[in-house]
């Protein structure tokens, strides 16, 4: 077997807080291989968004990794300076952030927002920055005429394409996406993750997809695991944890639940709601 | 089955800019019933909402209470009552509490504007019961500021808000589309109790129409200010007639079908979403169950 792209080693990240550390990501463990989709579900709290801001160096104060190695296509990600991550965010590794409309500037044109992305990695040519733009708007199914256009004449999966194309800009070979498509209804939902899977499949990237809907991440992910009170608690793949005929099923409860939250569309019996999780 | 409580009469709203929001819309609400309004962004679910609720005056149609004429209402006194009646439940529950306030002040106002006859104590103790009837811990919540809530506490809290002024209609605007999807389920299921039990017209507003199912006797799917397909929830669910509501209905998330397998959806999604801008008339295909027709040759 060939190295992954992407080993998290007892990824550990707390938030300092007045009373004290919490720890919000602990000892967190897997790997991640060239051109796969792998996910992570769980809750509000549970870490999953705390985890992939710290893979890619995107963590604020006041979060801190308090232990544990990430390594990317051979690059200790943790070593890198401030110099080298500018270099190596985009390159190697871009991120897509749920809502559309504040990861792009409302006031600038699209074009603008592509030149200064370029621009901020070494690519200044004005016929290339225009060429690679208008195939990149190609690339996710808008007319590239649209690039004169402000963010707020796009609709919110137009603009959540736009970013997406933004994020493949210089070829990672990671995207993470974080709740990309939460925002958006499920026709367009279907629309977006589709064009990711296809644009996947053709250009090689792995993906690293946070959401907190099972179903979503198991109809597109080659794995899946589960995030709870800041530990992956499940990693499974998806025909492991979906039940066939009302047999089977996850075998960790927690990821069990998680599932049987999530309303199935024509339900064999009528279903009730289940009282609130009670944390085990 | 009981009379309508809010009806409203080919509701249209046109915005200044020529954009056609609503067109010629018939919808019905019942006591102790809910109605699921299904669609996606932009199809005209919120204006709907605004519309019912008088935040927005509708360019044609009407709107009816309990069979009275409310689409004019412009004295002060009129609107009040019918904001009191006609109660909304808003989708993003960070924006809709104030965050300097606690959950007791969010609740006692209400109840101070239209509750008269009740005096300080008699609130305090009708507060009590409201967050009781949402299934929330009075004592522990009370003195609480929104931001120590959980998101479904808090749609709790905005849910006996609304609640307090006993309203005959409740209008709630994609209510769990923030929430977690571990704790929608039972959020909705307050909802569909608190209908049940008091009598309440619920209209639920989503694009989830996976969700219908748990609260809505009713479904009635929009696309571009149209209804395009309405009846018995069950019967949209299982058996949908109309293109457009087979296209939401494959696009909700199931693990069963990856996306590698079964063909894709986008390549399909622009002819549905052609066809069912095109002309046609609702026609009744089953027993309360109505879909427009469509011209099948501008799909090709």
């Amino acid at each position: 077997m060939i190295a992954p792209l992407l080993q998290v080693r007892g990824l550990t990240v707390d938030y300092a807080t007045p009373a004290g550390a919490t720890r919000a990501v602990d000892g967190v463990s897997f790997d991640l291989g060239a051109g796969e989709v792998m996910g992570l579900a769980g809750e509000s709290g549970s870490g999953k968004s705390t985890l992939a801001f710290a893979i890619a160096r995107l963590h604020r104060p006041p979060a801190y990794i308090t232990s544990g190695c990430v390594t990317l296509a051979g690059t200790d990600v943790l070593a890198l300076t401030p110099k080298d991550l500018r270099r190596w965010r985009w390159r190697e590794v871009s991120v897509v952030l749920q809502s559309a409309m504040n990861a792009l500037n409302p006031v600038l044109r699209v074009s603008d927002q592509f030149r200064d992305m370029f621009r901020a990695h070494g690519i200044t040519n004005r016929a290339e920055v225009a060429e690679r733009s208008a195939d990149l708007l190609r690339l996710v199914g808008i007319s590239p005429d649209r690039l004169r256009d402000h963010p707020h004449q796009f609709s919110g999966g137009m603009r959540q394409r736009l970013v997406i194309a933004m994020a493949l800009a210089l070829k990672p070979k990671l995207v993470i996406m974080d709740e990309p498509t939460t925002a958006l209804d499920v026709v367009v939902q279907r629309e977006i993750l589709e064009q990711v899977a296809d644009l996947r499949r053709r250009l090689g990237f792995s993906v690293l997809f946070i959401t907190h809907d099972l179903a979503l991440m198991s109809q597109f992910c080659d794995r899946v695991g589960v995030m709870l009170q800041g530990r992956l608690v499940d990693l499974t793949t998806p025909a492991a944890i979906a039940p066939k005929d009302g047999k089977g099923g996850a075998d960790h409860p927690y990821t069990r639940h998680l599932w049987d939250s999530i309303p199935p569309l024509h339900p064999a019996t009528p279903v009730r709601a289940r009282p609130d999780l009670v944390m085990p | 089955m009981t009379a309508p409580v809010l009806e409203t009469e080919k509701l249209s709203m046109v915005f200044p800019n020529g954009n056609k929001a609503l067109d010629a819309m018939d919808l019905t609400l019942h006591p102790g019933r809910a109605l699921a309004l299904v669609g996606e962004s932009g199809s005209g679910k919120s204006t709907c909402a605004k519309l019912l609720t008088h935040m927005l005056r509708p360019t044609s149609g009407r709107i009816l209470f309990q069979g009275s004429d409310v689409t004019g209402l412009s004295r002060r006194r009129e609107l009040l009552e019918y904001r009191r009646v006609v109660q909304m439940v808003f989708q993003d529950p960070f924006a809709a509490l104030n965050p300097a306030h606690t959950v007791a002040h969010h609740l006692a106002r209400p109840l101070a504007l239209h509750r008269p006859d009740l005096d300080r104590a008699g609130r305090g103790t009708e507060v009590r019961a409201l967050l009781t009837q949402v299934e929330l811990d009075a004592d522990s919540l009370l003195h609480r500021f929104p931001h120590e809530l959980s998101g479904g506490q808090r749609q709790r809290v905005n849910l006996a808000r609304a609640l307090a002024v006993n309203p005959s209609v409740i209008i709630a605007d994609e209510p769990t589309s923030m929430l977690d999807v571990s704790i929608r389920l039972s959020v909705l299921d307050t909802l569909q109790r608190l209908k049940a039990e008091r009598g309440i017209a619920l209209l639920y507003i989503t694009h989830d129409i996976a969700t219908a199912r748990y609260v809505a006797e009713e479904t009635a799917v929009l696309f571009r200010g149209r209804v395009v397909e309405s009846g018995p929830t069950a019967a949209v669910i299982d058996g949908p007639r109309h293109p457009y509501t087979r296209l939401l209905l494959s696009a909700v998330p199931d693990a069963d079908r990856p996306f590698d397998t079964g063909g894709s959806l986008i390549s399909r999604a622009d002819a549905v979403r052609r066809l069912s801008e095109g002309p046609g008339n609702l026609v009744y295909v089953g027993p309360g169950h109505k879909a427009r027709t469509v011209d099948e040759r501008v799909a090709a």
